[in-house]
């Protein structure tokens, strides 16, 4: 049985019986700082009209028609159109055609046949009749305009930001490498990792290390990473055992490198031992699960939570703080931290968890970095205040320049 | 060269994925998209040396029947029976009824849910410890976490002459002292961030390497 379906145009239907003028001025421009896939379409709406169809075409004026975009409101008066989803295997034509077609109660309607899987012939047969309706404009040309670099305020600002950390971080690594002391100002949390460590060991338990439940790419698991082979290192040292608990396998991957590297630079190879970094299952409450019967079952003396968390924080935390281990924890996730705050006993805030690598290292060259981000931060401080004053008094320049336009 | 390849890797990926913030050129962007691509199927490889792990780790305490050896064998079992359930059931595993389903729908999620659940009760303990007046910070937070949370039920707002103006109170809380914070917690950990990504890309930082 083929039946036959109403769909779309119909929900645009009104009591209007006489045929929906054009839209007027129909405009189509690549919008600025652009991926090359988009145009820019605005035009002034008709005022009897029941809504909006745009239709393309990537072959001339005259068609064939694709349905670009709608229904829109009947007020619309711009809109956005991609010319391609997937620029790999279908990349942007050079020139496209644009037409915009004023929808009434004498509109053709889409009739799909229900059993075909894209009723593609009777899409193209009613784009067809849409532009040949009385609602119809004349066809206007776009040209996507790819940019080559966006230059846009915000943008340059924020490659001047990056090129300005960069560029203090060089010259304070010179100036570290020349002996000019680095201070870095005492972090409690970071100064517990050691005493955590060294807890451990006169009580003959191991070290839990736990670095967040989020992939590789992210920083702060990266960020872990980098604390990860410094707290290694210390174990190693100290002769105890860490356990590294992780929720995706990559990170287990790389966490097994960097406990391995830790062991050969603390000078104890033989004392690594694999199975000791554990991937225990990347279902988010599996492995909180998992990581709770390691906290209860192996008794760790210490437990270090640094990385990216989220609801898994508190029950981690808690089942440690049942356990009785020292607990330093460390996110830039701000819907945790008041957890990690109120169940370990150190909470690295925010920038200080990127900020113990350097730390622990004492590595001039890492400690510069820290430097260079502060007078970063400085600058960004002084143009909060100039902003917030700017716009007490009427300017927004600063927020212009702080905006980030374009794909 | 074990480490200056990585480096140098490091130094040319990470500077091409910087660049795809500031040419929105298409051309660019779809190579982004492949390196993205081959990372996703690098994880997806990983999964296979997870799986591997976890023998690894459980197997032979099962084998010396050491201290709860019993769960191991458990997780190790269903690990496996969902595993070839899966693979039995194939691309229709989550839509037509199969043991792989019944396995989702009557063992994980009811589990999942119960881990979750336990957040109440962890909450509430977190909170009366964290909730000590032991000094003006700790006394500060219980006198705001007490006004926000009357404010935040029904009744609060009927309480007789403060009733009218505890979500006022409430909302200045959250509005400007919270959102103040957070917002600072956000640019410093974001500068953090650009920090360490730097030191990773320009190769200052090292650790993550892996031994020599």
């Amino acid at each position: 049985m083929t039946a036959r379906l109403l769909i779309a145009a119909l929900l645009l239907i009104s009591s209007a019986a006489r045929a929906a003028a054009p839209a007027t001025g129909l405009e189509v421009s690549a919008p600025p700082y652009n991926d090359g896939l988009n145009l820019d379409l605005s035009w002034t709406p008709p005022a009897d009209t029941t809504g909006l169809m745009v239709l393309r075409s990537d072959q001339g004026p005259d068609g064939p028609w694709t349905v670009a975009a709608g229904p829109l409101p009947a007020g619309a008066s711009s809109t956005t159109d991609k010319v391609t989803t997937d620029p790999r295997g279908s990349p942007p034509k050079a020139l496209y055609w644009y037409r915009l077609v004023s929808l009434d109660s004498d509109s053709p309607l889409l009739i799909l046949d229900e059993e075909a899987e894209d009723d593609a012939p009777a899409k193209a047969a009613w784009a067809a009749q849409l532009a040949a309706s009385q609602g119809a404009t004349a066809s206007v040309e776009g040209r996507p305009q790819a940019a080559l670099f966006n230059t846009s305020l915000g943008h340059m600002l924020l490659l001047g930001l990056i090129l300005g950390v960069g560029g203090l971080m060089l010259w304070f690594t010179d100036q570290a490498r020349k002996g000019a002391p680095m201070f870095i100002r005492r972090i409690p949390g970071i100064d517990a990792i050691e005493e955590g460590i060294g807890r451990a060991t006169e009580m003959g338990k191991p070290v839990l290390y736990v670095p967040g439940i989020d992939e590789l790419q992210d920083i702060q698991t990266i960020a872990s990473m980098l604390i990860l082979g410094q707290v290694s290192k210390t174990v190693a040292e100290y002769q105890t055992d860490i356990i590294v608990s992780c929720c995706i396998p990559m990170v287990r991957e790389v966490a097994d490198e960097v406990v391995k590297a830790g062991y050969y630079q603390a000078g104890y190879p033989d004392a690594y031992d694999p199975r000791n970094t554990r991937f225990l299952s990347s279902e988010q409450f599996a492995f909180t699960a998992g990581t709770n019967g390691i906290i209860l079952r192996e008794k760790p003396a210490t437990n270090i939570y640094l990385g990216r968390f989220f609801a898994e924080a508190l029950i981690l935390a808690e089942t440690g703080y049942v356990n009785r281990s020292i607990q330093i924890a460390g996110t830039a996730e701000a819907t945790q931290l008041p957890f990690f705050v109120a169940a370990c006993d150190y909470t690295l805030i925010g920038e200080e968890l990127f900020a113990v690598s350097a730390y622990l290292s004492r590595d001039p060259r890492l400690v510069s970095s820290l430097k260079a981000s502060d007078y970063v931060k400085v600058f960004l401080v002084v143009s909060l205040v100039v902003g917030t004053v700017a716009m007490s008094l009427g300017s927004d320049i600063v927020v212009r320049l702080f905006t980030i336009t374009g794909g | 060269m074990k480490r200056s390849l990585p480096l140098i890797i490091t130094f040319l990926i990470g500077m091409f994925m910087i660049g795809e913030f500031f040419i929105p050129h298409y051309r660019y962007r779809v190579w982004t998209a492949e390196f993205l691509e081959w990372g996703l199927i690098l994880a997806a490889a990983a999964f296979v040396l997870g799986f591997v792990n976890l023998i690894q780790v459980n197997a032979p305490k099962v084998a010396r029947r050491d201290a709860d050896w019993g769960y191991k064998l458990i997780m190790l079992v269903v690990m496996i029976v969902t595993m070839v359930a899966g693979f039995i059931a194939g691309e229709e595993r989550s839509r037509v009824d199969n043991l792989y389903k019944w396995v989702y729908d009557f063992v994980f999620v009811p589990l999942n849910a119960t881990m979750f659940a336990l957040l109440a009760f962890y909450i509430s303990s977190a909170a009366f410890r964290a909730f000590r007046a032991r000094n003006l910070e700790a006394a500060l937070l219980l006198g705001a976490a007490i006004l926000v949370m009357i404010a935040r039920v029904p009744a609060g707002e009927s309480l007789p002459v403060v009733g009218e103006y505890l979500p006022k109170v409430m909302n200045w809380i959250m509005d400007v002292p919270n959102i103040a914070a957070r917002r600072a917690i956000f640019i410093g950990a974001a500068l953090g961030a650009v920090a360490t990504g730097l030191r990773v890309i320009l190769g200052l930082e090292r650790s993550h390497l892996g031994a020599d």
